[in-house]
């Protein structure tokens, strides 16, 4: 069973992760599926597989309940496992890239409540932080912030180093969302949005289209996804607006690459596309449902919100 | 031909019906817009599964899951699949490559054009450009046509059919928008706009026409009427007369029956449009023609011929004698126009949403529903456009077409700004999900550039976002993309780029190309990596790769200290390659006095001191004999802070070699030195 399925930056490669202990690559040019690898490592199912960015080269990363983070790169056409960090005590759920301009740092959320971030330091060796009892009981998803420099619209001399603000959203088995900053190379919990009223499941950081707003998605074993925005640069208040109130289990939120279309896959056999309209409120414009027999794929509808 | 296609199959193509109510509704709340939001299915057989999907650069992918970290997923069936959901394929029609590549060229040309042009010469302009638009889609339908009659493939053959009844129906509403909306046609020549647009589109009557005329005996023809019939009721009053004079020289016994009928339909009064009349000119005229034509009805003039009287009536203006046509007319809108040319030819633009509405409800007569593309036109002559637009993105496939009409309307000044969601207005929304679109084709993607220029709000950040997905299969194709960037100051974009492209080269052993990426990426980091790749090469093969880039770096040689030190010691080769031995001495001198060389390779340099050490004239001076003993000290001595140093054989056997080349050398310049020339 297929637990995680993403495409890369270009949509030219798939990589999948399963029940079966395995994480496989595949390559999609041209509607083709050919199996590139065939990555064994892990012992328990994978849940979770994220890409980097190209500019690191190919490379993969990979989350498990056997406890293991596994990062996998592409050397001479062929894939290998590159870095394995068992830092967690705990079944691992979410694996998530911080933007290419903090370098290659990797977020992994876990089941023993912390929070780990894996950055490559050169010459392969990674550096280690860890966020301990960041959610009480476990922690399900992580999702970092866009990256935005204060007073971006000044260009920086190349050869300075930009003052990247870092930060990331994680959601837990304490039913709570919370953000984390970096200060001073630790890394503190800077918000706690609570809104649900069980075990968070998913969250989503929207990319960033240019406005001061910060956006997440959150969606809960409450059947509730929420949208919460902070209109204020320094990311102090965050006000949450209900997208929907489902019948189960929400699983899953991801944004669209801008950040115009929010997905939503719940326990109902679908997945729900979702467009602000210009009241602000949410509505629906698409699904993707489950059907059975054959039948030919009805395009989404466009609609165009007045 | 297409030209003429009936658009009145186009209803056809339509996939769901937008019921009126529903389809007027803003903002649609979650719940509101159930039964209109479609439904991709996706084929599957087993229920008890969930759904998770991600996110790619331009799909959807989705597969089969069951939730719950269930510890050891037993149970689970060995197949599972991962579906690939995209939106609007439609870019990937050949035969609609010219529709896109063309009308970019006009989008173009219409954002550049001069806005200082007023009143009737920037209108005429704009009318123009609208003009362009459609013999666009004409071509494109003309050429789906000639595929579809071409294939043998039924399947291929449907799809080609079904894209020309969407092409044609786009045609007849872009057509009724440029005569409402962009011309602006004014009572009296908005008549006469209404009448070419009907006999264009909606009826296709040259065939039936053809087989008429054709024929041994017109007049005798079963067809016959109808045509003299479709003539009249689309205002072709030449033709139906000089049909009818056939059928008065087969029948004598009626031609005085058909002189009166052909006086009245020759004397008939039409707008025009040049400005020889007034409205009211017109009108009076029009109530006095319309009188005589009743008289003559009433008279019984026409009772013997019931074809004639029928005719007489549609001229009078009967709605039901003209709706006894309906089968002719095929479309409520064609009725409307009818209706409009015999009972009220002057009538205003405002004026005809009560017409239109009260066409519609006869024509359908409780019969049949509306359907899709009716509510558009009928929103078009109610002046709606916003709804025209909304109605439009819903039933079409892609943005194409509410893309381009919206942002012709826009230039016309005839769209308020509606702020949506990200404050934008509708132009720019549609354009930004047209081109969006667009950026997932290999090809397609440069003409969407052009249009998230256009987009004054959120194009650029869009086109930064949308850019860095375009798979930089190969190096023109990154140069391409490069130039774009380059253009508009992207400069994030370009420095991700040339080290995406860096990487790749670094991966596949082309070293000369990932310096020259990591140059252009002013990545210091990477070149040094690089630098060090080049070095380590020379020291296992004991020469250069790539020396014409080594040898032009130019002033990026000073991005990286190890880059610098590349190219200055390529440079001391160069020199002792054009034996300019004491230039070489001295730059290899100064590479490590200055520190330019790192410490790992001062034992390597050394080594190249040595062919200079020994040639037959003293090339270093005592000076520069003793820095270079100084440095093998530094080198060979275990000092704290100097790397460590090799103590084996080879190494050294090196130091003593050295140390004796240096020794003799410091011998024969003292000695020189201390000799007075020419004595």
């Amino acid at each position: 069973m297929i637990h995680d399925a993403q495409m890369d930056y270009y949509g030219t490669r798939l990589a999948t992760c399963s029940s079966d202990r395995s994480v496989k690559i595949f390559d999609v040019r041209n509607g083709g599926q050919i199996l590139i690898a065939d990555l064994r490592g892990h012992e328990g199912p994978v849940w979770q597989v994220a890409w980097a960015h190209p500019m690191y080269g190919n490379i993969l990363a990979s989350c498990s309940y056997d406890r293991k983070v596994i990062i996998w790169k592409e050397e001479n056409g062929t894939w290998e496992k590159t870095y394995e960090y068992t830092g967690h005590d705990s079944s691992v759920n979410s694996v998530c890239w911080a933007p290419h301009d903090y370098g290659l740092i990797l977020a992994c959320g876990s089941s023993d409540g912390a929070i780990s971030l894996l950055s490559y330091t050169g010459d392969g060796q990674w550096e280690v932080k860890k966020i301990s009892n960041a959610h009480t009981i476990g922690c399900n998803a992580v999702s970092w912030a866009p990256a935005v420099v204060p007073g971006s619209l000044i260009e920086q001399p190349s050869s300075q180093k930009p003052n990247y603000i870092k930060r990331f959203a994680s959601g837990g088995c304490d039913n709570l969302v919370k953000i984390w900053k970096e200060e001073d190379g630790q890394w503190k919990e800077e918000q706690k949005l609570e809104a649900h009223s069980d075990w968070v499941r998913d969250v989503a950081w929207a990319p960033s289209i240019g406005l001061p707003t910060s956006t997440i998605a959150s969606c809960s074993q409450d059947g509730r996804v929420f949208i919460w925005t902070c209109d204020d640069a320094s990311g102090n208040s965050w006000s949450p607006k209900l997208l929907h109130k489902f019948n189960d289990v929400v699983w899953h939120v991801s944004w669209s690459i801008t950040a115009n279309i929010l997905a939503v896959s719940g326990g109902d056999n679908k997945v729900t596309l979702w467009k602000e309209s210009v009241d602000g409120l949410w509505a629906c414009i698409s699904d993707v449902n489950k059907g059975q027999g054959g039948v030919a794929a009805v395009t989404e509808g466009q609609q165009n919100e007045q | 031909g297409p030209g003429r296609a009936r658009a009145a199959r186009a209803g056809r193509w339509v996939r769901r019906r937008a019921g009126r109510d529903a389809g007027r509704m803003g903002g649609a709340g979650p719940g509101a817009a159930d039964e209109h939001r479609p439904v991709t299915v996706v084929p599957g057989a087993v229920p008890r599964r969930q759904l998770c999907f991600a996110w790619g650069p331009a799909e959807v992918l989705v597969c089969e899951t069951l939730f719950g970290r269930a510890g050891t997923g037993e149970g689970a069936p060995s197949t599972s699949r991962v579906f690939v959901v995209r939106r609007d394929q439609d870019i990937y029609i050949q035969t609609l490559r010219k529709l896109f590549n063309e009308s970019h060229g006009i989008f173009m040309g219409l954002q550049r054009s001069e806005e200082e042009l007023a009143g009737k010469s920037r209108k005429a302009q704009l009318v123009q450009v609208s003009k362009n638009y459609r013999s666009v889609i004409r071509a494109c339908m003309e050429d789906m046509h000639q595929a579809a009659i071409s294939t043998r493939d039924p399947a291929l053959q449907g799809q080609y059919s079904t894209q020309v009844s969407i092409l044609s129906a786009m045609e007849l509403i872009w057509n009724l928008c440029e005569i409402l909306f962009v011309e602006a046609a004014a009572a009296g020549p908005l008549l006469l706009r209404l009448l070419d647009w009907v006999r264009l589109h909606v009826c296709d009557v040259d065939s039936m026409v053809r087989e008429v005329l054709s024929s041994e005996n017109p007049s005798k023809h079963k067809l016959f009427w109808n045509v003299v019939d479709i003539f009249v009721l689309q205002g072709r009053m030449d033709e139906a007369r000089h049909l009818l004079s056939k059928e008065a020289s087969a029948n004598p016994t009626s031609m005085n029956m058909y002189k009166i009928l052909d006086d009245l339909m020759k004397k008939m009064p039409v707008p025009s449009l040049g400005n020889t009349q007034t409205l009211t000119e017109l009108e009076l005229k029009w109530q006095h023609w319309h009188e005589e034509c009743q008289r003559y009805l009433q008279d019984g003039t026409f009772a013997s011929n019931p074809h004639m009287e029928s005719i007489c009536k549609i001229l009078l203006g009967d709605e039901d004698a003209i709706l006894e046509k309906k089968e002719l007319m095929t479309t409520w809108y064609h009725f409307l126009v009818t209706r409009l040319l015999y009972s009220h030819p002057t009538v205003k633009p405002m004026e005809l949403r009560f017409y239109a509405q009260s066409s519609m409800d006869l024509f359908l007569g409780g019969e049949s529903s509306p359907e899709p593309l009716d509510m558009i036109l009928m929103a078009a002559f109610e002046f709606e456009m916003h709804q025209v637009i909304k109605e439009c993105s819903i039933v079409l496939s892609n943005w194409w077409f509410v893309a381009h009409l919206t942002d012709l309307l826009d230039h016309c000044k005839l769209l308020q700004s509606h702020n949506l969601y990200f404050g934008s207005n509708m132009r720019e929304f549609l354009l930004l999900e047209y081109a969006s679109g667009l950026f997932s084709h290999h090809s397609l993607w440069q003409l969407g550039v052009d249009y998230f220029d256009h987009c004054p709000q959120y194009g650029r950040v869009y086109l930064e976002l949308h850019i860095e997905r375009i798979p930089l299969s190969t190096e023109q194709k990154a140069l391409k993309v490069l130039r774009i960037c380059e253009q508009r100051q992207m400069h994030e974009q370009v420095r991700s780029i040339c080290k995406i492209m860096a990487m790749k080269a670094l991966r596949n052993n082309r070293l000369g190309s990932a310096l020259s990426w990591s140059i252009r990426a002013k990545d210091a980091a990477f070149a040094t990596l690089i630098s060090d790749r080049f070095l380590k090469d020379y020291c296992e093969r004991g020469c250069f790769s790539d020396l014409d880039l080594i040898d032009n770096l130019g002033p990026s040689m000073l991005l990286s200290d190890r880059l610098t030190f590349l190219g200055k010691y390529r440079e001391f080769h160069r020199l002792y390659g054009e034996k300019r031995f004491p230039e070489a001495a001295r730059l290899l001198l100064t590479l490590m006095t200055a520190h330019i060389a790192p410490c790992s390779f001062w034992m390597t340099l050394l080594t190249d001191a040595l062919p200079l050490l020994e040639q037959k004239e003293v090339i270093f001076s005592a000076e520069q004999t003793y820095e270079l003993m100084r440095c093998l000290e530094d080198l060979t001595s275990p000092n704290p802070g100097s790397a460590p140093f090799q103590d084996d054989d080879v190494e050294t056997t090196k130091v003593e070699m050295l140390r004796l080349a240096l020794a003799r050398n410091l011998a024969r310049v003292i000695v020189k030195e201390g000799t007075v020339e020419g004595s």
